[in-house]
């Protein structure tokens, strides 16, 4: 399995010819060009530090980068558009490193607060991590994320229960089982369900689930870990839907009509060489969903008690407490202090969290496709 | 243009206040703004303003050195009120993002200010006040608990009281509803019903951020207990007395003693904040007066907060508010 570092060696060969390309072309332009370009690049580069040290000057430097942008792209179209374009790629790059140390940078005050000392050394940020009481009002006064990432865990676990089996199963039906009308009217029927509102699934599941699951299993006022897991798996099953459809239908027909011809069965085949073929890319798409189950706000918030604290026993998905995104969209408004720098911490969590998932699922993504060769 | 924004408690009059304002009637409108004699509909507190002769923004605005415009939908100055929370409110102004923040709680307890601090920075106008009546689920009502004591509601929210039979309900849990963390309904409840603004409130079930939620939630579950803006009770979400020392509130606005008083431990003032400036030393410019002189009159008194479910101020508080504004042109 070389193939990471192949493609890393490949990526560095891609940028070097891609330098040596803005050098030759440089070279073929004419100077106006290179100048005016000079002058673009040189005035966006003194907006970022003027915005960056939130002086009113800015606006001199923007509006030179403005001007120069507009004449080179009436005298000199060509570099001034790659010019252009390649501020725009770097501008979104220095726009999450800008926000990813932002978000640190806010948590940075909670962290100190909740330092944990451990055989003699203080651990800056322990204590979030070590018991499980969340108070911002009366004292003792504790910030833990331990209720929180609890709360995310059950969610995610029932929600991948939800999305996994029933999406996987409908992007096999979609992909090799059905006919092509059913397929053709299935289809964008997955695909409206992914642009539903997260806010109505939250308001049917306030209304109308929560109060219904409380009668029926006799819990004390309303707000469950389940019926949020189950409405979140309800939204993350188009993303497996096509995700896992899409890795289902790029195992090269070849395959299967080998199989097919060795006197399997259609199932048979779907099951010993189909799936696994493209076990990855189901599992990337799984990954994808879960990723969504994480990141899902508005019916967790709408659904869920706002009280961080943990279900007793662990398991009991039956009390709804508080996930680290609704913790955030409850409490952003009235939080000041210690209170919202906690909120930046479960936002730190989030991030990195969600990081590895869209990671390792990329990554498996992109083994899956040189292992079958699919395509490309 | 005025702006101003905040506590969702205090939207309600300073948007009902600022839609009026807006679309500027003129006296003849009988339903808005002055007399109508065909259809024989007149303001509240009409006579008490002196029968003006001019449109509503006109009249309040010419107070305080405005030109009248005569013309619908034309205030002389437009106002727009947001809708947020009372700290975002208070921040805004401080900020001077917005003219008045709004706010249910008062800013040293949104801010985390000292008093000296406040006195300071910003001018206080109360301009109503909101009584937080404890509310109870019909079944419970329903059931013979239609009044509690102080002491019983502190309890079931710090966790001792944890069934409605101990309290001479059925045999139920109680379902206890609170509000956001740290929000201005939370600490004026932990101030005026637990002891202090940091009490612990280990009872707690739900919490929720909105009154229209809480509301909502009371009135789709049993054996609830909430408290929450006046406004937003109803039939299924019904208030109940309250004990205190010796002394029963009821929510009939007849009695002896009612949750609309003053002297009710859970009622708490409405404010607006303006923000003091070096052009403003006082804190209050000639367009901010003349919008919140109109919600301290009778006419606004009457239209604005007690409509509204909210409870007037008494005259001597009416009359140290209007102090607080400039001088009328």
């Amino acid at each position: 399995m070389a193939q990471p570092s192949n493609r890393a060696e490949r990526g560095v060969e891609r940028v070097a010819r891609v330098l040596r390309g803005i050098r030759d072309s440089l070279e073929d332009e004419n100077r106006a060009a290179v100048a005016t370009v000079g002058v673009m690049t040189g005035a966006l580069l003194a907006s970022l530090v003027g915005f960056l040290l939130v002086s009113s000057l800015t606006i001199v430097p923007f509006g030179i980068f403005v001007a120069s942008a507009g004449y080179g792209w009436l005298r000199h179209q060509e570099l001034t558009a790659k010019a252009l374009a390649f501020a725009m790629t770097v501008s979104t790059i220095l726009i999450l490193i800008l926000i990813t140390t932002f978000i640190f940078r806010e948590a940075i005050p909670v962290i100190r607060y909740e330092s944990a000392t451990v055989l003699g050394v203080s651990v800056p940020g322990l204590r979030l991590f070590l018991q499980p009481n969340w108070d911002a009002v009366s004292p003792p006064i504790r910030f833990s994320m331990v209720p929180m990432i609890h709360g995310t865990v059950l969610v995610t676990l029932i929600a991948t229960a939800v999305a996994a089996p029933l999406g996987i199963a409908a992007a096999l039906f979609i992909s090799e089982i059905a006919p092509a009308p059913v397929r053709e009217a299935v289809k964008p029927g997955v695909e409206i369900l992914a642009g539903i509102p997260s806010i109505v699934y939250g308001f049917i599941g306030f209304t109308i689930l929560s109060p219904w699951a409380s009668d029926q299993f006799n819990i004390l006022g309303q707000g469950t870990y389940l019926f949020v897991g189950v409405v979140v798996g309800l939204m993350a099953l188009p993303t497996v839907v096509s995700v896992a459809e899409d890795a289902i239908a790029s195992v090269p027909e070849s395959m299967k009509s080998g199989s097919l011809a060795m006197g399997t069965t259609d199932w048979q085949t779907m099951t010993s060489i189909t799936l696994p073929a493209a076990f990855s890319g189901v599992s990337a798409a799984v990954l994808l969903g879960v990723g969504r189950a994480i990141g899902e706000t508005m019916a967790a918030t709408v659904m869920l008690r706002g009280v961080p604290r943990l279900t007793e026993p662990l398991y009991n998905a039956f009390y709804g407490q508080e996930t680290l995104t609704s913790l955030i969209a409850r409490n952003y408004g009235e939080a000041d202090g210690l209170q919202l720098s906690a909120l930046f911490v479960a936002g730190v969590i989030l991030f990195v969290t969600v990081l590895f998932l869209s990671i390792g699922s990329q990554y498996i993504e992109a083994r899956m496709r040189s292992k079958l060769g699919g395509g490309q | 243009m005025l702006t101003a924004e905040g506590s969702s408690t205090v939207y309600p009059i300073a948007n009902k206040g600022s839609s009026y304002w807006n679309s500027n009637p003129p006296v003849s409108d009988g339903e808005y703004w002055g007399s109508n004699e065909e259809e024989g509909n007149t303001v509240p507190g009409w006579s008490e303003l002196g029968e003006p002769d001019m449109r509503l923004a006109d009249y309040f605005a010419s107070l305080y050195g405005f030109e009248p415009t005569g013309e619908q939908a034309t205030p002389p100055f437009a106002t727009s009120i947001g809708l947020s929370h009372s700290g975002t409110g208070c921040q805004s102004v401080v900020d001077g993002l917005v003219d008045i923040g709004n706010s249910s709680g008062p800013i040293t307890a949104e801010l985390g200010w000292s008093e000296e601090k406040a006195n300071e920075e910003v001018v206080d106008h109360v301009l109503g006040r909101d009584g937080q009546p404890v509310v109870v689920s019909s079944d419970i009502y329903d059931a013979g608990v239609t009044q509690l004591t102080g002491e019983q509601v502190r309890q079931i929210y710090q966790d001792e009281i944890t069934n409605w039979s101990e309290v001479g309900g059925p045999d139920q849990e109680i379902y206890v509803i609170g509000r956001a963390e740290g929000s201005g309904t939370d600490t004026s409840f932990r101030l005026n019903m637990l002891g202090s603004a940091d009490a612990s409130m280990s009872g707690v079930d739900t919490r929720f951020g909105q009154n229209q939620q809480v509301a909502q939630a009371v009135q789709q579950n049993e054996g609830a207990i909430a408290y929450m803006a006046l406004a937003f009770t109803s039939e299924s979400v019904i208030p109940i007395g309250i004990d205190f020392e010796g002394t029963l509130y009821e929510p009939d606005r007849d009695a002896e003693n009612t949750i609309f008083d003053s002297d009710y431990p859970l009622n708490r003032d409405l404010h607006q904040y303006t923000k003091i400036t070096e052009d403003t030393p006082n804190g209050t410019d000639m367009r901010e007066a003349a919008f919140m002189n109109m919600f301290l009159t009778d006419f606004g008194q009457q239209v604005f907060v007690e409509d509204n479910n909210y409870i007037p101020l008494p005259t001597a508080d009416l009359e140290s508010e209007f102090e607080k504004l400039p001088d009328q042109a």
